[in-house]
């Protein structure tokens, strides 16, 4: 399902007005791993100058430092997707196949988070964000209870939404945000976190809500709606900090101003591309997880620091 | 003797599917709402078994009451445990993802068959995994603690649609050939090996071009095989077979909706037939002059 690393490259089009001055018109490559069947979950952990991922199928969470080699830290890893750094500098699982959200903790060990919302199992927990006030948000799509290679022990869907849950700063009390979406999976905040966007693999959108001072949302409005023939559905989602979003959809990745005007598309012809994380000391490096690799790029606008 | 058929349940959205009696009520797939309900004759009505089932199509009881399910969105033999939760088996074959399974049974050993056909809608997820290069029946040997190994039955069939064990199960009926694909519909009997593998086939049925073959199976207590097949596109039409283990076709009775789907004895001595089909009804013929074989 993807072709050759020998001839990958990184190309752009649908660019429009602004949109060359954030990608250029070359991008670099540099390939972090090869060994990767389905990678996913990208984090850049900036105190300890190293990236985490996820490989879902491989049924492993990695750790990458520049200049090494990957390192396995969890395998088996009941399949784990999204990744995202606390306050602390803790790692954050979502943990997909295993149908919690997890916590490394300082020790080594791992605290589960969430794992029921009113005494029923969640479904998959996919993609995870911290809030600055410490505040953790995933998503809970069924994925992970049906894709093919990725599931885990127990497949029984129990839930009759796919919401966007919240874990208050106290780490366990948990509330639905949203329960809009037939398929929730990515979730950022913008710079300010006065927004938060949400995109539907499903029904291959993205929606975005103001954030309220106690941790509820507002309306949804639809931001955009990708209507392009090519393969791949909304997945990955961040903000770099003048406010633009950057979605894995179809055929790339759509570089959208505040408004959602298309500015560029970010494409990796015969790769798939399925989830981003700004990196490296500038946080202007873009790191992307696809089938079979986990690739760098360098842009000209800096990311919003993943903590 | 006519067969009446009364629908006693549905319609459902798309085409239903797989049928199992659990003892005192028929459980079917109405696999697009991705469901299994539960059709009780003393209630005469269907309730939810089991929802979001992943588009779960055939279904079989195991001797302890779990329930298996051929899962086609999920590419992978399921299993419905009595305590409301669904346990995987394998997704392996020789390290290769097999394709959408439509029909599963489980034998007398708790061995899990299945018909593992190509299929029009795709699985669930990202396309990460290519289909197996044939289309073929394959088994889940229990290997403990919860374990499966998956093995290779047939090597000679193109897209098996439904799975039937005799009574001594020594012989495998394979009803082949997907006519929306454009296959010569055929059933098959392959004699089984002691060592669980089969010998050469031999065709009982051959469907002429264009007539859609066997989709569902059930076996009546002489041991003659009930079979559904056709659709009002062409040939003989929307039909249900009463065939004799060496293939002579010993009744046929008009089929109540096109696309007849599967086919199951059920109600108290088991001699009502149900039946699956693709307006998404659940059928019955009370009285049928045959009793199915209790297994």
């Amino acid at each position: 399902m993807h072709g050759s690393l020998e001839h990958l490259k990184i190309e752009i089009d649908m660019l429009a007005p602004g949109g060359e001055r954030i990608t250029g018109r070359e991008l670099p490559l540099d390939i972090i791993a090869r060994d990767v069947i389905f990678g996913e979950g990208p984090v850049w952990d900036a105190r300890n100058r190293q990236l985490f991922y996820t490989d879902i199928i491989g049924d492993t969470i990695w750790r990458w430092k520049p200049g090494g080699k990957p390192e396995a830290i969890l395998r088996p890893s009941v399949k784990a997707n999204g990744l995202a750094l606390d306050l602390e500098n803790r790692l954050l699982v979502a943990g997909w196949g295993g149908r919690t959200v997890f916590r490394f903790e300082k020790d080594g060990t791992r605290k589960t988070l969430a794992d029921r919302w009113e005494g029923k199992k969640l479904s998959s927990p996919n993609d995870i964000v911290v809030k600055s006030d410490g505040s953790i948000w995933f998503t809970d799509p069924p994925g992970g209870l049906l894709n093919v290679g990725m599931v885990g022990d127990d497949l029984q869907r129990y839930l009759d939404n796919q919401p966007v849950f919240r874990i208050a700063p106290d780490g366990r009390t948990l509330t639905i945000v949203t329960d809009d979406f037939v398929y929730p999976n990515g979730l950022c905040f913008s710079p300010d976190e006065k927004l938060l966007y949400v995109n539907c693999s499903r029904e291959r959108l993205i929606r975005v809500y103001d954030v309220k001072p106690d941790g509820s949302l507002g309306k949804a409005r639809l931001f955009h709606q990708y209507t392009g023939p090519e393969r791949g559905v909304p997945d990955g989602i961040k903000c770099d900090v003048e406010g633009n979003v950057y979605c894995t959809a179809p055929g790339g990745i759509y570089v959208h101003d505040a408004s959602g005007k298309v500015l560029a598309r970010i494409k990796t012809p015969g790769h798939h591309p399925t989830n981003i994380a700004w990196g490296d000391d500038d946080w202007r490096s873009l790191y992307i997880t696809m089938i079979g690799s986990v690739v760098r790029t360098r842009l000209n606008v800096a990311g919003v620091p993943s903590r | 003797m006519t067969w009446k058929f009364e629908q006693v349940a549905g319609p459902y959205k798309g085409r239903t599917g797989g049928l199992a009696w659990d003892g005192a009520a028929m459980l079917f797939s109405a696999v697009a709402e991705e469901r299994i309900l539960r059709f009780d004759p003393a209630a005469g009505k269907a309730e939810v078994f089991r929802k979001y089932t992943g588009r779960t199509n055939g279904i079989a009881v195991a001797a302890d009451g779990s329930v298996f399910g051929a899962q086609e969105g999920g590419r992978r033999v399921i299993q419905f445990l009595k305590d409301g939760s669904t346990a995987p088996t394998s997704e392996l074959l020789d390290g290769k993802h097999h394709n959408q399974p439509a029909d599963v049974i489980v034998d007398s050993r708790r061995r899990v068959w299945f018909a593992d056909p190509w299929n029009g809608t795709p699985p669930y997820g990202p396309p990460a995994y290519p289909f197996l290069d044939h289309a073929s029946v394959l088994r889940l040997d229990p290997a403990g603690n919860r374990a499966w190994t998956m093995k290779r039955v047939t090597h000679d069939t193109r897209g098996p649609r439904a799975i039937l064990l005799a009574a001594d199960e020594k012989t495998l009926y394979v009803a082949d050939g997907d006519a929306e694909r454009g296959d010569v519909c055929q059933l098959f009997a392959y004699p089984v090996k002691p060592d669980g593998g089969v010998g050469p086939g031999k065709a009982l049925l051959v469907f002429a071009p264009a007539e859609r073959g066997i989709e569902g199976v059930c076996l009546d207590s002489g041991g003659n095989i009930v079979a559904c097949a056709g659709w009002k596109k062409g040939g003989v039409g929307p039909s249900i077979y009463v065939i004799s283990a060496s293939g002579t076709i010993l009744e046929t009775h008009p089929a109540p909706a096109d696309l007849p789907m599967r086919c199951a004895f059920g109600d108290a001595g088991l001699d009502s037939l149900y039946l699956t089909a693709g307006d998404g009804g659940l059928y019955r013929a009370r009285n049928t002059g045959r009793r199915g074989l209790k297994r």
